[in-house]
């Protein structure tokens, strides 16, 4: 695939999603998947185990960890369970430790290939991030074997999909209709003795939980004109002449301590829970919790990560917006490499713009004249840091952090983390924008953006859905506030999520076109131009050989019987289109350099050139990233040895993130 | 006038109600004599070894066995490989529950290696046991307090440290997989005995090249003088087999991350990755201590070097040239200081006024460790990362890492240059030691390497763990240190109570209370993170008598009396005004405070109680009857 597309510079018109779509029913799917409701915490669960059981060759599924309230967060790998190797595979180790420890467990195949991670749900109230992880395991299992380019995406990469985070999130929120999005917590939220012992209710009794509105001369709700099912929130010191309402979460004082829904589950924001700039606050929905990882759910993934250290590339699903967010959010454009900035921008901010329709910057349409847009700026109101880039960041592709403020935007989040501290390609992205992802959504002009989309969205669900989302308000006497109504949309359906079925499905297939493009980038190692040359040959009498002024004499005997002296070369290249690793990654504690070995039985061989293994650094992509010089995406390995005759040789080289592969020595 | 008459007519009845816990029950040998025994052989422990896990463990459920009423064991969580992390709780259960105590926390050898921790933290609990039934300072330490001990942290390492043959540096770390060598493999190079002599030393070959020989006696290694004709040899390093056949020997050790940078406090990536509280070991740790607000302060037993090194509140930003002067300035007062006292200890550490009680409390508490642990050096300690950083800047508990033992430089250092040169080094341990713990060079026919040399050096219990012998004699003294902190715990008490009319049925009362421990009831760091729940005294009057909730302006028209509270230099005794039947404050170390009332009362008696309550102090009630003649 191309990564040099962008041909126009305005903004493209979105996916002809309905072809797309016929595509997806494929007879080769194994496990038949709709989109015409959430999957929520059950419904995952099974897909994930039905997946698993159908495609054996092609899938584990892992359970790497557990959330407060016991419930497992999964991942799922995709890859090509016969094809690859790992380094471990290949070298002998010998002479071990009496105390035999057990500490490093044996490679699993997938490490030895790039990895590309995408996660979902790590707020639970957020769980259109689940549907597309679901619908993108669906595409690559039901693809296998059937599509040559995606087959061989499997075999060569490892694919891993995490579609709750948050499981217990996810679950209050689909299953029992009370949108969570921290975590679930043991917890006495209001110093009761009582531990989450005053939730949200039904209070009405009819199967879900919705609002409740009351007349109150306080409230910041008026009941909208033009559709008198909404309710219209005012702005802070707005004046009205109508009557003025409080609309709250169905809720009674269970604990009767005054106070309603204070002592819920609902824990901490895990999305401010990883060490990147973390810092404790408890001011933010649900606060960033005690410790960096204080949670199971994200020392789960803080594990997951440090295991699988061949990701390179990693996606956490968020909702709503319809736009990403590339790093960082804690720290300003400075604390980026302009290397990685390029690859951010140029190559996958460009072609994520595409997807979603949206205008491209000409700056990454010309990268090469990014010292005249550059200039073109200096005078401008842009902020400092646009200036410095040479470009603004558009809607759909930006960064959390406050650039025009010149503040951070919150405390350890998950992508600044993985980008900062383990060297990856991660990025967030706000899924489900109703305007973009409902074609002919009829929004109508008004000042009041937010009331538009909502009067469209609850026509089009009268349309579309027969009315069935949103429940018409009828009166109750709430046993604490008096007379009211209770109504509204059902929580699962309100706003924060894409509704099930066309939406869902446009938004699930601009997002797995993305993440399939974005795993095209991922490195490819091969070893190519393998040489050997014999300099020598002899036997045992003579003993093996040491290099004196470019001459080889033998001196003393290792083997026994014939032995060749071998100079060997090769070429160890880079073919896809992205480095091995990020501009400072190999440095990163617990990455690496790329390294090649030379393999052969140790009681047969002598190094007279080169050690057994060699340090490339890391290897350069196939792609030429605007503004930035590459690592050289080959390298030449060399070696002169003294082996016994017959000896089976090998190169195996491995990369972290680049992947492993070996190749046999044939000598001539 | 006539306040004077209302005055001599009254008379106060105080009555005192012992909130403190009855004794559990006498103590049936109080040993009076110093030179009598205190219980050492009820419970016999060799103390002068080392201790494999099996062994250790098995030690701890012993006491739990023979001292159920002082002691509690349990895991806190599995190591990595596995391992049980057993934790003793010991207080006098009778006078009630552990985690209505105030706490201190003591584990050791978070690094593998530092075993020493383990014997001094076992050594601790074993002291206040078998003494209890002897000793009324032990008893009393465990019918008010609760010691938590986890000898060994670093479970997995440690038992490997004393059973198997190491260097004295390894293995350190915890048992994560780390590619130290950047080769794709993980912990695929360790360290091994090659000569099978249970030891791990130096490899040497002979080198014509060489630049060191064999010293006159033989034992060492020493530099080649020029033109020197006999052996020689090269370095080739620590013991050990090339596993992975690279080329290269043991460059791929045992283990990830230090478990001391592991912590959240001030945690950096390069030196305690992979993310904080990564290892179960820590993990389980800092969540028990969270789990546990009781915890007042910390020890941290590591090895070597004789140092106490305790946590101080942040320093304030000052320039270079002010620090220096701070530090001058510091020096010269110390040396002043030291001419009474030689234990005397003053930092230059400049904190902000929410902090000063703090810097003075470590500062006394380090001093009077200095005196009881004599040799050992109090310094501030670091941040990055370390458990006792997290303790104090987390937990608002003090904080004290010490380091056990050190080079026998003091005893040993004949020509007294402040150093032990490698002959001095010999004569102690041909002298003290009578000749143990040297390797001697020997030849050795290695796999990879053919004929080679094997030896010149310290064994392993030689260096950053104390020979055996030393054991007992470290862990004796750093027993008493951890007990006198216990022993200035917060303890509150109401002190004194004075009745004063003032107008027609109007009365002033003055409560005094006071903390008599060194420890204020809450760290000033505590207060910092809002991570402490305020002492407080309550009032409960009869029915006739109402608290009269003014500023006591009106009523005696004095107003300079209150503001001398917030008068820093102000020597005399703080008084506050109640705020109604619940007051709150925190009493500093050694603090003193007065509550000061007013009251109405009709008729003629009423009664008033007061109930002192603190959450690390412990609590105290008294009450007064108001009689009018």
């Amino acid at each position: 695939m191309s990564i040099k597309s962008g041909k126009n510079h305005y903004a493209i018109p979105g996916i002809i999603i309905s072809l797309l779509i016929n595509i997806a029913v494929i007879n080769a799917q194994k496990v038949p998947i709709s989109f015409e409701a959430y999957h929520g915490y059950t419904g995952t669960i099974d897909y994930l185990k039905k997946v698993n059981a159908a495609y054996p060759g092609i899938t584990e599924l892992m359970t790497i960890g557990e959330s407060t309230m016991g419930r497992p967060i999964h991942v799922l790998v995709i890859t090509g369970m016969n094809k690859g190797t790992t380094i471990d595979r290949h070298i002998e180790l010998r002479n071990k430790r009496k105390e035999n420890i057990q500490n490093v467990p044996a490679m699993k195949i997938h490490q030895g290939k790039p990895g590309h991670f995408i996660g979902g749900s790590t707020h639970g109230n957020e769980y259109t991030g689940t549907e597309v992880c679901l619908y993108i395991i669906d595409k690559l299992v039901s693809a296998y074997g059937n599509d040559e380019t995606i087959t061989k995406l499997i075999d060569s990469r490892a694919f891993y999909i995490c579609p709750m985070i948050n499981p217990d999130g996810v679950y209050n929120s689909v299953e029992k209709g009370i949108a969570q999005r921290a975590n679930s917590m043991n917890k006495d939220d209001d110093e009761d003795g009582r531990i989450n012992e005053d939730g949200p209710d039904d209070i009405d009794g009819d199967g879900f939980i919705t609002s409740f509105r009351y007349r109150d001369t306080e409230g910041m709700y008026v009941i909208d004109d033009e559709d008198p099912r909404l309710m219209i929130r005012l702005g802070r010191d707005e004046k009205t002449d109508k009557q003025r309402y409080s609309v709250i979460r169905e809720d009674i004082d269970n604990d009767k301590d005054g106070k309603r829904g204070e002592d819920y589950e609902s824990g901490i924001d895990l999305n401010r829970n990883y060490p990147e700039s973390w810092w404790k606050d408890d001011g933010f929905a649900g606060g960033s919790g005690t410790y960096p990882l204080s949670a199971p759910e994200t020392h789960a993934m803080a594990e997951f990560f440090t295991n699988y250290r061949n990701i390179l590339m990693a996606q956490f699903y968020h909702t709503s917006g319809g736009f990403t967010y590339r790093p960082m959010g804690t720290a300003p454009h400075s604390r980026l490499n302009p290397a990685d900035v390029a690859v951010f921008d140029f190559i996958m901010g460009k072609k994520y713009l595409e997807i979603i329709g949206e205008e491209v910057p000409e700056a990454w349409l010309y990268p090469e004249k990014l010292d005249q847009y550059r200039k073109e700026l200096q005078g401008s109101d842009a902020d400092t840091y646009s200036k410095s880039r040479g470009y603004e960041l558009p809607r759909g592709w930006r960064v959390s952090y406050n650039e025009e403020g010149d503040k951070r935007y919150g405390y350890g989040m998950a992508t600044d983390w993985l980008y900062a501290q383990y060297g990856i390609y991660s990025i967030t992205t706000e899924l489900w924008n109703p305007e973009a992802d409902i074609p002919g959504l009829e929004v109508r002009d008004d000042e009041n953006r937010r009331a538009a989309v909502e009067r469209a969205l609850l026509k089009y669900q009268d349309d579309r859905y027969d009315g069935k989302l949103f429940i018409d308000w009828k009166s109750f006497r709430h046993p604490e506030l008096g007379e009211g109504e209770t109504g509204g949309w059902i929580s699962r359906y309100s706003r924060n999520n894409a509704l099930p079925g066309e939406p869902l499905l446009n938004v699930c297939e601009k997002h797995w076109q993305f993440e399939l493009f974005r795993a095209s980038l991922l490195p490819e190692i091969i070893i190519k131009d393998l040489k050997t040359n014999i300099i020598y040959s002899g036997n045992t009498s003579e003993g093996t050989a040491k290099r004196d002024n470019d001459e080889f004499r033998v001196e003393t005997g290792k083997g026994k019987g014939r032995y060749n002296i071998i100079e060997i070369t090769a070429t160890i290249e880079n073919t896809g289109a992205l480095a091995t690793n990020l501009a400072d990654g190999e440095e990163l504690p617990g990455n690496r350099q790329d390294v090649a070995w030379l393999v052969a039985e140790r009681n047969n061989i002598e190094f007279l050139e080169g050690r057994p293994f060699v340090s490339l650094g890391s290897l350069g992509g196939r792609e030429k990233i605007p503004g930035v010089s590459n690592n050289p995406s080959k390298k030449e390995v060399k070696w002169i040895i003294a082996v016994r005759d017959n000896t089976p040789l090998k190169i195996v080289v491995s990369s972290l993130k680049g992947g492993t592969v070996y190749q046999e020595i044939n000598v001539k | 006038m006539k306040t004077k008459n209302i005055y001599n007519r009254i008379i106060i009845i105080i009555f005192i109600s012992i909130l403190t816990v009855q004794l559990a029950y006498p103590q049936s040998k109080l040993q009076k004599s110093a030179g009598g025994e205190h219980g050492e052989t009820d419970f016999i422990i060799n103390w002068k070894r080392y201790y494999t896990y099996d062994e250790w463990t098995g030690i701890m459920k012993e006491m739990q066995k023979k001292y159920p009423g002082l002691c509690e064991l349990e895991s806190i969580g599995k190591s990595r490989m596995g391992l049980d992390q057993l934790l003793l709780t010991l207080t006098n259960k009778s006078t009630g529950s552990h985690s209505d105590k105030t706490a201190i926390w003591v584990d050791g050898a978070i690094h593998g290696n530092e075993v020493n921790g383990i014997t001094c933290s076992l050594y601790l609990a074993w002291y206040l046991l078998t003494r209890y039934d002897y000793d009324p300072y032990v008893k009393d330490l465990l019918d008010s307090h609760t010691f938590y001990i986890l000898p060994g942290l670093n479970v997995d390492a440690n038992n490997s440290f004393v059973k198997a043959p190491n260097t004295a540096n390894n293995p350190r770390e915890t048992y994560r997989p780390e590619d130290n060598d950047g080769d794709g493999l993980y912990d695929e190079d360790l360290t091994e005995d090659v000569d099978g002599d249970g030891e791990l030393s130096y490899m040497y070959r002979e080198d014509p090249e060489g630049n060191l020989r064999l010293s006159a006696d033989s034992r060492r290694f020493v530099d080649a003088e020029e033109g020197f004709e006999g052996l020689r040899f090269t370095r080739i390093g620590s013991e050990g087999f090339d596993n992975d056949g690279d080329g290269q020997i043991n460059e791929d050790d045992l283990g990830g991350p230090d478990p001391n940078r592991n912590f959240p406090y001030g945690w950096n990536l390069n030196a305690g990755n992979p993310y904080p509280m990564s290892e179960p070991e820590t993990r389980n740790v800092f969540e028990f201590q969270l789990a546990h607000p009781n915890i007042f302060a910390s020890f941290h037993y590591h090895n070597t070097g004789r140092l106490i090194m305790f946590q101080a509140p942040p320093p304030v930003r000052q320039s270079a040239s002010q620090h220096e002067q701070l530090r001058e300035e510091t020096e010269r007062r110390l040396q002043e200081m030291k001419k009474t006292n030689k234990y005397a200890q003053l930092f230059p550490r400049q904190v902000s006024d929410e902090y000063r009680h703090d810097m003075d409390v470590q500062t006394k508490i380090v001093s009077e460790g200095a005196y009881i642990l004599k040799n050992y050096e109090p310094v501030i300690g670091g941040l990055s990362g370390q458990a006792h950083a997290a303790t104090y800047y987390m937990l608002g508990a003090y904080s004290y890492l010490i380091e056990l033992w050190g080079s026998p430089v003091d005893i040993a250092d004949t020509d007294n240059d402040g150093r032990l040169s490698d002959e001095e080094y010999m004569k102690w341990i041909d002298l003290d030691l009578a000749g143990e713990g040297w390797i001697t060079p020997h030849k050795v026919n290695h796999p990879d390497l053919g004929e080679i040399w094997i030896g010149g050096s310290a064994k392993k219990h030689m260096q950053r763990t104390p020979p055996s012998r030393y054991i007992e004699m470290e862990a004796e003294k750093n027993a008493r240190f951890v007990m006198y902190c216990a022993s200035q715990f917060p303890e509150v008490k109401i002190e004194d109570i004075k009745l004063k009319a003032l107008k027609a049925n109007i009365y002033q009362v003055d409560v005094t209370v006071r903390n008599t421990g060194e420890y204020p009831t809450a760290s000033d760091r505590s207060v910092q993170l809002e991570r402490y729940i305020p002492d407080m005294l309550q009032f409960r009057g009869s029915d006739n008598i109402s608290l009269v909730v003014t500023s006591g302006k009106d009523l005696i028209g004095e107003s300079g009396r209150r503001r001398s509270y917030f008068r820093r230099s102000d020597p005399g005794p703080e008084i506050q005004l109640s705020a109604g039947e619940k007051t709150e404050f925190r009493l500093k170390g050694k603090g003193k405070r007065v509550i000061r009332y007013y009251l109405a009362m009709d008729g003629k008696q009423g009664t008033v109680e007061f109930t002192l309550s603190s959450k690390m102090g412990g609590s105290d009630r008294e009450s007064v009857t108001i009689r009018l003649d």
